[in-house]
């Protein structure tokens, strides 16, 4: 079975869990699916396990806090700990297929609001390589930091009850997508225009965009 | 951690594997198994980590097939090499428990010798 069909059924399994039960798994579920380095495959049939055990115990009059103990953070690491890593043979399709994903979506726009706006207004169709090939990297790296910023924030919320943390890291991602959002805004106005220019006529943008980003859909489904 | 505790967490390998010589079983199999042992004190959760380990080393493997009850569930399986580490961890054993043995044997000894005093 692989992990497509193991989340699935996971999906449906858990359903049967008693809301306390449900509770503790399902914080250790989100906590191993959050370590990106693991192996997905053998992640969900651990997790499929541990469900597959939880259940059993449950008609027995078992809670989860009998099975696993009563810290599920440290079980859950201890896991962890004895997973292998993802093949690098499939993290690179897939990150390759996103950042292509990235770029492909990044012309089909401007095409597509170049071709809008170029009836009504006169529309500049040339850009600066240089100084675009940068704030484009600046947006990627912020994606992926806001990216690791979320997912970090929803770790910390895991095994805890404290709704007013909860609030609290609202506040600093939101804060945090602002301060990201505006070092691009003040990147693009402060960056000398220099180098080559580049000029892609509005549909040539939009085809282009459209192909970059079907071979990132290919690319990640190989990975 | 109690005496026991350690000790048990140094053997349970070897005892994990001997179960799955036996018999191939799935992770809840396993937990009634050692329960009915007398290993009652081996937490329900400890042997997935184990499991993992013991796979990763290459000492069993894992497979899905349907069980006696129906739904699939992951049987794990003593490899070759398994076999190999178990008949090491039996060995070693039985060279700690004789000695060990007899020195225990032999206080009730030196206290009657004590009272002759």
């Amino acid at each position: 079975m692989n992990s497509k069909h193991l989340i699935e059924l996971n999906n449906r399994k858990r359903k049967l869990l008693t809301e306390e039960n449900e509770r503790y798994y399902s914080d250790m579920l989100l906590y191993i699916r959050l370590q990106f380095r693991l192996s997905e495959q053998a992640s969900e049939e651990i997790l499929m396990e541990l469900l597959d055990h939880l259940l059993e115990g449950q008609k027995e009059g078992k809670t989860a806090r009998d099975i696993f103990g009563d810290d599920p953070k440290a079980y859950a690491d201890e896991i962890i700990r004895q997973l292998p890593n993802e093949k690098i043979r499939s993290t690179v399709p897939f990150i390759t297929g996103l950042i292509l994903n990235l770029i492909g979506w990044f012309f089909m726009i401007r095409g597509a609001i170049i071709g809008i706006a170029k009836p009504f207004t006169d529309v500049n169709e040339s850009f600066y390589i240089i100084p675009t090939t940068i704030i484009v990297s600046v947006i990627a790296i912020e994606i992926g930091f806001m990216v690791w910023y979320i997912f970090h924030f929803i770790k910390s919320s895991l095994f805890t009850e404290k709704e007013e943390k909860k609030w609290k890291d609202n506040l600093k991602v939101g804060g945090m997508s602002v301060v990201t959002m505006g070092l691009v805004v003040v990147i693009a106005y402060f960056l000398p225009k220099f180098g080559p220019i580049l000029t892609i006529t509005w549909y040539v943008s939009l085809l282009a965009g459209g192909a970059i980003w079907l071979i990132g859909r290919f690319v990640e489904k190989r990975a | 951690m109690s005496f026991r505790s350690q000790i048990l967490k140094g053997i349970l390998d070897g005892v994990v594997l001997a179960v799955i010589e036996k018999e191939p079983v799935y992770g809840y199999e396993l937990s009634k198994k050692l329960q009915k042992a007398g290993l009652s004190d081996v937490s329900e959760g400890t042997i997935y980590p184990i499991l993992l380990r013991l796979q990763k080393k290459g000492f069993i493997r894992g497979e899905m097939r349907p069980s006696k009850s129906g739904p699939n569930r992951k049987y794990y399986f003593l490899t070759e090499e398994g076999t190999e580490e178990l008949r090491t961890i039996v060995e070693e054993w039985g060279k700690i428990v004789g000695p060990v043995q007899k020195l225990f044997e032999r206080r009730g000894k030196i206290d009657e010798f004590k009272t002759l005093d």
